[in-house]
């Protein structure tokens, strides 16, 4: 299955809020399971992604660490702030394994950028290491 | 490219005891002590780029300056989520700014108790010699008992790189998590950072 929200599928990481330059937020489309996005403190914090051209996104696979509220939300254009909530979850806490869990995403909406808002951690820092979006491109 | 790290700190404690003294004096590199009281209303942020000794990165400490009249408690707690430090602030010269302190920190941790929040207890007013009431003895057997760093100053002298060097900071628990975690490495390190940064 294509992962969409890879760097070799064309997406792009546009903007986000914390950028350590070990762990940037690129880490999180580059396809390697053990590189990572920390952020660098204070919440929220956010990260989007913008896809090569609109997917219909079905599921949102994310494996981070000490995330505990996480909204995504799309746009249907590449360039806009006009996002609307496409899930909100609150993960579970785990001290010794990082999280992996799979959203689905209900009411096939074309997505063209995806930004996932991270409102709250288990810890003064997170971690993301991946993002995979499957869908209908 | 140098990194920045964010770290939010509560000041908090009763009203007059010196917090926004203490908070300008810091910010503005000991260029501005105010003289005359000026009661803060809800919360003032105050930002502040701090070095980390031997870096080039930095620490931006996100100071909130609350208010510590009552009638606008409801009103402050709205800005306390996700903290990083507290700084509970009393006045030598007045007995129950002391005691109240343990309030404050109640409402703090009832804020956020879920993360570790390292602080600090500091006693402020101690040029007034003649007229003080609480001993330096009581500050750090209550700062002991609530797991605080205890600092002494008098704010027109402050600095706050000094108090923040009294934060107990969860270092020997991080290295600890950093050994079962090496993935987690750079999150123990950000915090690390952040503790040398202002020791
Ligand atoms: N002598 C002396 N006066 C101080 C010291 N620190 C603050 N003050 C004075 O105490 C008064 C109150 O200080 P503030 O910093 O405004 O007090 P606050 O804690 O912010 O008060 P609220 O905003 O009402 O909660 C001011 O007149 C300051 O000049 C100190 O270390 N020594
Ligand atoms: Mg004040």
């Amino acid at each position: 299955m294509l992962d969409y929200a890879s760097v070799k599928e064309g997406a792009q990481i546009v903007l986000s809020t914390s950028s350590d330059e070990n762990h940037p937020p690129e880490n999180i489309i580059d396809g390697l399971d053990e590189t990572f996005w920390a952020t660098t403190g204070l919440y929220p914090q956010e990260v989007i992604i913008r896809f090569k051209s609109p997917i219909n996104i079905s599921s949102v696979a994310i494996s981070c660490f000490n995330v505990q509220k996480i909204a995504l939300e799309g746009s249907e254009q590449d360039n806009s702030d006009k996002f609307v909530l496409l899930s909100e979850q609150e993960f579970d806490r785990d001290d010794h394994h990082k999280q992996n869990e799979e959203i689905r995403v209900e009411g096939n909406k074309q997505v063209h950028c995806l930004r996932l808002l991270i409102t709250s951690g288990y810890d003064h820092f997170v971690a993301v290491y991946n993002v995979k979006v499957n869908g209908r491109g | 490219m140098p990194t920045i790290l964010r770290a939010k700190c509560i000041v908090t404690g009763d009203a007059g005891v010196g917090k926004s003294s203490i908070c300008q004096v810091f910010h503005s590199d000991s260029s501005h002590f105010p003289k005359n009281y000026t009661m803060t209303v809800g919360v003032e942020l105050l930002v502040k780029p701090v070095n980390i000794p031997d870096t080039r990165d930095q620490v931006e400490l996100f100071l909130y300056d609350s208010a510590g009249k009552d009638v606008f408690s409801e009103q402050v707690t709205k800005f306390w989520e996700h903290p990083n430090l507290v700084m509970v602030v009393y006045d030598v010269t007045n007995e129950a700014s002391f005691t109240n302190c343990v309030r404050w920190l109640e409402r703090v941790y009832s804020v956020k108790p879920d993360v570790s929040l390292p602080g600090v207890l500091v006693a402020n007013k101690t040029d007034l010699d003649q007229r003080r009431v609480v001993s330096p003895k009581q500050g750090k057997e209550l700062a002991l008992s609530k797991g605080l760093g205890y600092f002494e100053c008098s704010a027109d002298k402050v600095l706050i790189q000094n108090i923040l060097g009294e934060v107990p900071w969860d270092v020997d628990n991080l290295s600890e998590k950093q050994l079962e975690l090496n993935h987690q490495d750079q999150i123990d390190h950000g915090m690390t950072n952040s503790s040398t940064a202002i020791l």
